[in-house]
C-alpha cells in the first residue's frame, strides 16, 4: 500500500462491486419507501419535521415526500431529482418515476450479479425503451379535433390523477373544477393565472371556482366596499414620509415652531403623494407596503379604495391578472400601465371577509378556493390539485391521451417481450429484465389494494394476448377491468416521461463504479 | 437503509426495514397515541363532566372543561396525536361547541379500526366505508332534526342552555343563554341573514363581581380608565365623539431632528411655543364641539402628554388614550363615525354622537361605557364578570361556544335533540344498514355504528350512571321508534330529551361526525412517520 493517501484527509472511496452495492441499495431503498403510496389505495405518509416547532404533514405525493427526506446516499438522490424534474416538467407520476427506476435497478442488479457487463444491460435498456415507446405511440388515442371528446378526456384524466389523492372521495367535483380552470387557460400551461386560497373550515367539497381574483386582505376603515368598473393602481411603494436615506442626517432647529414646521412638511409630502396617486384618475390603490392612517384617510376622503400591506404574490398576480403594472412613482401618470375590472367586492369566505375582483382584463384568470377540516387537509388538497391542474394544462397542449390501470406497462412489456425473443445475445436477457421492472408497477398497485397481484397479473397479461385489448387493474372492484368503459386514462406525456426518465436515471446509477466521498470542510467549534 | 434518518417513534422488536410488519406497527403506534389523547379529554364530556387544571409552561394555571382548550394546551408530540387537537380545532372553527364529542368521537371510531385491521382487513376499505357511513349518517341526523326559527327566541335560548351546561359556569345558563341568543341576533345584518360574524361581539372581561353580574351592554364598552389628569370630567351627556389616529404631543418628524438651545432665554421661549402648539390643536378640537375623543395608540412617540392632557381638562374634554389600532374598525362600526388622522381633518361631520359617556367603577377597577349611541351600528358588547381569573376565563370560553351555538343555528336553522339521543339513533339505523350490505362494507359499517355508542356510554358514566344499563334501555326505547329520548343526566334517568328542553344545533353533530371521520381515515391511510428536514 505505497500510495494509499492520494485522498485528503478523510475523503473515502468505493469501488467496482462495493460502489455499485452501495448505489443499488440506496436506490431501491428509496423506492422502497415511496412505492406504497402508489396507486389509488396507496396509503399516506407523515413527514416530521426535526425543525423548531416540529411541523406534521401528511401526504401521499411521492415529489414532496422525496424532496423533504434527509439523504445521505449518492444515488438516492439521482432519484430524488428526476421525481423533482418530473414534477417540474409534467406535475405528476412523481412517485411513478421513482418506483420504476429502483425496479430496473433491482432487476439490474440481477443481471450483474449473472456476470453479464452493465454497459450491455445498458444497451438492451436502451433498446427496450425504443420499442416501448413506439408500442405507446401506436396505441394512443387523440381527439384534439372533437372538443365533446376531449373534454370528456380531460375529466378523465383529472379523475384518474386524483384518484391516488385525498380529493378521491369528491373527485369528480374537483375533477370539474380543475378542467375548468385549465379551460380557461386556453391552452397556455401558465399556472400563474389559477390562484389556489386555502380556508379551514367547511368540508373538502364546499371547495369552489370562481372567475376572477381574490386577495385576501381587508378594506381600508371608511372606504367603498364595493366599486364598479374599477381603475386599478398596483405599486409598491412607501406611503410613509420619504426619508432621506443617508445615515445621521439630521435636522438641526432652534424652535418648537421649526420642528412642527417640519412635521406638517412631511405631512404635505404625505399628501402630495396621495394627491399624485389619485391623480392617475384611479378608484382602487393596492400597495405592498402599509398604508398609515393619514393617508388611508386622505384616500377614504377621496373615496377610493386602499388596500394595504397586499403580500408579494399578491401584487404580482394582481398586476398580471388586471393587466396594469406595478408602479413605484407617481410623476408620469401618462406612464403608468392601470389595471381594470368591473367589479370590486368584499365577500366571505368562512369567518374571513377577503376582496373579490370580477370582470378581469385577463379573461383566463380565476381563484379556486379550497375549504377543508385542517390545514393538513388543506395543504394536501392543494398539492393534489396542483398534481391534476399541470397535467390537464400539459395534455391541452399534448392530447394524447393513453388507458391507465396499468395497461401502457402491460403493453409495453409485451411488446419488449416480443422484441426480446427476436434479439440474439445478452442483450436480451437485460429486455427481459425491462419487461419484468414494468411488470412490477401494476404489481404494486394490486399490492397496495391488498389484492392478490400474482392472480390478477396473469390474468391480465392472458388478457393482453388478444389484439386491441383495453383490460387493466380495476382496484375499487379488486379485479381485470376495462380501463376504456370505467374512463380511466392517463396523458401520454407524464407516461412517457416516466419512462425516459427513469430509464436515463437507472442507467446512469449502472454506469457507476466507483463512489469518491469528498471530506466535509470542518466547521470551527464554536459552542 | 442506513441512508434514511431513522423515525424516532420507532418500536423496539423491530430494528430495521421488515416490509410489513413495521407498517403494522407505525398505524398501531399512531391509533393508541391518538386514543391515549382521545381518552384524557373523555371525562369532561357532557353536564356532569369533570374540569381540567392544566398547568402551562408559564406556570399559568387553567381550570376549564373546553375541550379545544384542552388539547390546545396539551403539548403533545406524536404526529397522530396531533392530528387529533388539530380535529378539535376544526369543529372549534366549524361549529364552535362539541370540541370534546368530535375527539371522543374519533377515539372510539379508532378504536373499532383497531379491531377492524387486526381482522386483515385492508385500511382503505375501512377507509371508504367509514365515508360512505358518515354521509348516511349525516342523512339521518337531518331527518331527526326540527326546523327552528330566528323568531323562536325560546328554542334558540334552549340551545345555548344545553351548551353552557356542561361548563363551569353551568348555574348560570339561565343568565348566559338569553345573552348570548340576543348579541348574536342583534348583529345578524338583514341583508346577508346566514353570516353571522362574530367579532362583532365584543367580550370584555372584568375582574370582580360574580359572573351574576355579566352583562349585555347596549353600546360600547372600554375596559380602561378615563384619563383622570388634571381633573379631567368623567361623566359627559351628549357626548360627540372623535376617533383621533393622531397624537396630540409636541411635533415629532420622521427625520432625525434636535433643537439647539444656546441660552436660558431661548429654552423659555421654546417650552411656550409647545404649549402654544397644542393649545392650537386643543382649539381646534374644541372648536368643532367635541367633548369626548378616543386616542389610538401610537407606538412611535407619546399619544398624549401630561402637558396635553392638561389642556384637554381644561377644554372639558373626556380623554380615552390607548385604543388599540385593530380596535378602531369595531369601534367605528359601533359609533357611526370615521376615524381622523390629522387635526387638519378634523370636522363635525366625522364625530358620533352618543347620550352619555361615563365611567363606572367595577369592583377595583373602572370602565368606560358609552351608551344611547346614535345610528350605532351592528354590533355588541358583552361586560363577563367574574371572582376570579380562572373563573372569568372560563366564563369567556363558555360564553364564546354558547355563541357559536348561537351562529350554528343561524346559518343553519335546525336543531336536534342533546343527551346522547342522536347517537343511539345513528347507531340504530346504521346498524340496521350495515345488515343490508354486502362484504367488509358491512362489517365496518357496523363497527362505526358501534362506535357512536361511546357518547351516551360516555354521559352516562361522566354522571355516575350504570353506563350498560343505560345504554341498553336507550338502545330499546330507540328500537322501540321513540327517537328523542336521550340520557337526562339531571334527573339520572332517561326521558323524552325534546321535552327537557336539551337541544343542540344539527350543525355541531354533523360537523362532529363527519370532521371526526375524516381524521380518522386520514390516520387510517399512514403506513409510516418519515423524519424529514
Amino acid at each position: 500500500m505505497a500510495i494509499d493517501r492520494i485522498f485528503k484527509d478523510e475523503a473515502s472511496e468505493e469501488k467496482g462491486e462495493r460502489a455499485r452495492m452501495s448505489s443499488f441499495v440506496g436506490a431501491m431503498a428509496i423506492a422502497d419507501l415511496v412505492k406504497t403510496t402508489l396507486g389509488p389505495k396507496g396509503m399516506d405518509k407523515i413527514l416530521q419535521s426535526t425543525g423548531r416547532g416540529r411541523e406534521v404533514t401528511v401526504t401521499n405525493d411521492g415529489a414532496t415526500i422525496l424532496k423533504s427526506l434527509h439523504i445521505d446516499n449518492p444515488a438516492a438522490k439521482v432519484l430524488v431529482d428526476i421525481s423533482k424534474v418530473q414534477d417540474d416538467e409534467v406535475g405528476d407520476g412523481t412517485t411513478s418515476v421513482v418506483v420504476l427506476a429502483g425496479e430496473l435497478l433491482r432487476e439490474a442488479e440481477k443481471l450483474v450479479a449473472a456476470k453479464i457487463h452493465p454497459m450491455t444491460i445498458i444497451a438492451g435498456f436502451r433498446m427496450a425503451v425504443e420499442c416501448a415507446r413506439n408500442a405507446l405511440l401506436e396505441k394512443v388515442v387523440d381527439n384534439k379535433g372533437d372538443t365533446e371528446k376531449f373534454r370528456s378526456d380531460l375529466m378523465n384524466i383529472a379523475r384518474t390523477t386524483l384518484s391516488s389523492k385525498i380529493l378521491s372521495q369528491d373527485k369528480e367535483h374537483f375533477a370539474k373544477l380543475a378542467v375548468d380552470a385549465v379551460m380557461r387557460l386556453k391552452g397556455s400551461t401558465n399556472l400563474e393565472s389559477i390562484q389556489i386560497i386555502k380556508k379551514p373550515g367547511g368540508s373538502l367539497i364546499d371547495s369552489f371556482l370562481d372567475e376572477g381574483f381574490i386577495l385576501d386582505k381587508k378594506i381600508g376603515i371608511g372606504q367603498p366596499k364595493r366599486i364598479e368598473k374599477a381603475k386599478i393602481l398596483v405599486a409598491n411603494t412607501a406611503m410613509d414620509t420619504d426619508k432621506v436615506k443617508i445615515y445621521g442626517a439630521r435636522v438641526r432647529v432652534d424652535s418648537m415652531a421649526k420642528v412642527a414646521e417640519i412635521e406638517g412638511a412631511e405631512k404635505d409630502k404625505m399628501r402630495e403623494k396621495v394627491e399624485k396617486i389619485i391623480g392617475h384618475g384611479i378608484n382602487c390603490f393596492v400597495n405592498r407596503q402599509l398604508i398609515y392612517n393619514f393617508p388611508e384617510e386622505l384616500f377614504a376622503d377621496a373615496g377610493v379604495l386602499a388596500i394595504e400591506h397586499a403580500d408579494f404574490d399578491g401584487i404580482e398576480r394582481l398586476a398580471l391578472v388586471t393587466g396594469g403594472e406595478i408602479a413605484s412613482t407617481f410623476d408620469n401618470p401618462e406612464s403608468v400601465k392601470l389595471g381594470h375590472c368591473d367589479l370590486i367586492e368584499e365577500i366571505m369566505i368562512g369567518e374571513d371577509k377577503l376582496i373579490k375582483f370580477s370582470g378581469v382584463a385577463m379573461g383566463q384568470a380565476c381563484t379556486i378556493v379550497l375549504r377543508g377540516a385542517s390545514h393538513h387537509v388543506l395543504d394536501e388538497a392543494e398539492r393534489s390539485l396542483h398534481d391534476a391542474l399541470c397535467v390537464l394544462s400539459q395534455t391541452v397542449n399534448d392530447s394524447r391521451v393513453l388507458l391507465g390501470g396499468g395497461w401502457p406497462e402491460m403493453v409495453m412489456a409485451k411488446e419488449v417481450d416480443a422484441l426480446a425473443r427476436k434479439t440474439p445475445g445478452k442483450k436480451s436477457l437485460a429486455m427481459e429484465a425491462f419487461s419484468r421492472a414494468l411488470l412490477a408497477i401494476p404489481t404494486i398497485i394490486a399490492d397496495n389494494a391488498g389484492l392478490d397481484s400474482a392472480e390478477l397479473i396473469s390474468q391480465l397479461r392472458a388478457e393482453h394476448q388478444t389484439e386491441g385489448c383495453t383490460a387493466g387493474i380495476d382496484v375499487i372492484s379488486g379485479s381485470v377491468g376495462d380501463m376504456a368503459e370505467r374512463g380511466i386514462c392517463e396523458a401520454f406525456k407524464v407516461k412517457n416521461a416516466v419512462l425516459l426518465s427513469a430509464t436515463e436515471a437507472a442507467e446512469m446509477i449502472l454506469r457507476v463504479d466507483e463512489i469518491i466521498t469528498c471530506a466535509p470542510r470542518r466547521r470551527e467549534d464554536r459552542m | 437503509m442506513a441512508t434514511i434518518a431513522a423515525p424516532q417513534h420507532r418500536s423496539s422488536k423491530t430494528e430495521s426495514y421488515v416490509d410489513n410488519k413495521r407498517k403494522e406497527d407505525v398505524r398501531h403506534a399512531n391509533i393508541i397515541a391518538a386514543r391515549s389523547v382521545a381518552n384524557a379529554v373523555r371525562t369532561s364530556l357532557g353536564p356532569k363532566g369533570m374540569d381540567k387544571m392544566i398547568s402551562t409552561s408559564s406556570n399559568e394555571v387553567i381550570i376549564t372543561n373546553d375541550g379545544a382548550t384542552i388539547l390546545n394546551k396539551m403539548k403533545v408530540l406524536q404526529p397522530a396525536a396531533k392530528m387529533l387537537v388539530e380535529l378539535s380545532k376544526s369543529q372549534d372553527s366549524a361549529a364552535g361547541d362539541g370540541t370534546t364529542t368530535v375527539v371522543v368521537i374519533a377515539g372510539a371510531l379508532l378504536e373499532k379500526c383497531l379491531l377492524l385491521l387486526s381482522h386483515g382487513i385492508h385500511p382503505t376499505v375501512v377507509s371508504d366505508s367509514l365515508h360512505k357511513a358518515s354521509v348516511k349518517a349525516v342523512d339521518v341526523l337531518t331527518a331527526m332534526a326540527v326546523p327552528v326559527e330566528l323568531s323562536d327566541r325560546d328554542s334558540l335560548v334552549k340551545s345555548a342552555s344545553t351548551s353552557l351546561n356542561s361548563k363551569v359556569v353551568s348555574q348560570y345558563s339561565s343568565l348566559l343563554a338569553p345573552l348570548a341568543v340576543d348579541s348574536v341576533l342583534s348583529v345578524v345584518d338583514p341583508a346577508q341573514p346566514e353570516m353571522v360574524d362574530l367579532r362583532d361581539v365584543k367580550i370584555v372581561k372584568k375582574l370582580g363581581g360574580t359572573v351574576d353580574d355579566t352583562e349585555l351592554v347596549n353600546g360600547l364598552v372600554f375596559d380602561k380608565k378615563v384619563s383622570h389628569a388634571a381633573g379631567g370630567p368623567t361623566r359627559m351627556e351628549n357626548a360627540k365623539i372623535a376617533v383621533i389616529q393622531f397624537q396630540i404631543s409636541p411635533p415629532k418628524t420622521d427625520i432625525e431632528q434636535s433643537i439647539v438651545v444656546s441660552d436660558y432665554a431661548q429654552m423659555d421661549r421654546i417650552l411656550k411655543e409647545e404649549r402654544s402648539y397644542i393649545l392650537g390643536m386643543i382649539k381646534k378640537i374644541k372648536a368643532t364641539g367635541c367633548n369626548v375623543l378616543l386616542i389610538q395608540k401610537s407606538i412611535l412617540r407619546d399619544a398624549v402628554t401630561d402637558l396635553s392632557l392638561h389642556y384637554l381638562a381644561k377644554a372639558k374634554i373626556l380623554v380615552i388614550k390607548d385604543v388599540e389600532r385593530d380596535e378602531i374598525e369595531f369601534i367605528i362600526k359601533t359609533l357611526n363615525c370615521l376615524p381622523i388622522a390629522n387635526i387638519e381633518h378634523f370636522r363635525a361631520e366625522k364625530l358620533g354622537y352618543a347620550d352619555l359617556v361615563e365611567e363606572v367603577s367595577l369592583g377595583d377597577g373602572k370602565i368606560v361605557k358609552i351608551s344611547g349611541i346614535k345610528d350605532m351600528g351592528k354590533t355588541t358588547t358583552v361586560l363577563v364578570r367574574g371572582s376570579n381569573l380562572l373563573v372569568l376565563d372560563e366564563a369567556e370560553r363558555s360564553l364564546h361556544d354558547a355563541l357559536c351555538v348561537v351562529r350554528c343555528l343561524v346559518a343553519k336553522r335546525f336543531l336536534i335533540a342533546g343527551g346522547g339521543a342522536p347517537e343511539i339513533e345513528l347507531s340504530r339505523q346504521l346498524g340496521a344498514w350495515a345488515k343490508v350490505l354486502h362484504g367488509m362494507e358491512g362489517y365496518c359499517i357496523r363497527a362505526f355504528a358501534e362506535a357512536l355508542e361511546v357518547v351516551p356510554y360516555t354521559l352516562a358514566e361522566n354522571a355516575g350512571l350504570n353506563p350498560i344499563a343505560i345504554v341498553t334501555e336507550l338502545r330499546n326505547r330507540h328500537a322501540n321508534g321513540e327517537i328523542n329520548t336521550g340520557i337526562n343526566v339531571r334527573k339520572g334517568q332517561i326521558t323524552n330529551i325534546l321535552e327537557e328542553n336539551v337541544v343542540q344545533p344539527l350543525l355541531v353533530s354533523t360537523s362532529a361526525i363527519t370532521l371526526a371521520t375524516e381524521c380518522v381515515r386520514m390516520i387510517l391511510k399512514i403506513d409510516d412517520i418519515v423524519t424529514v428536514r
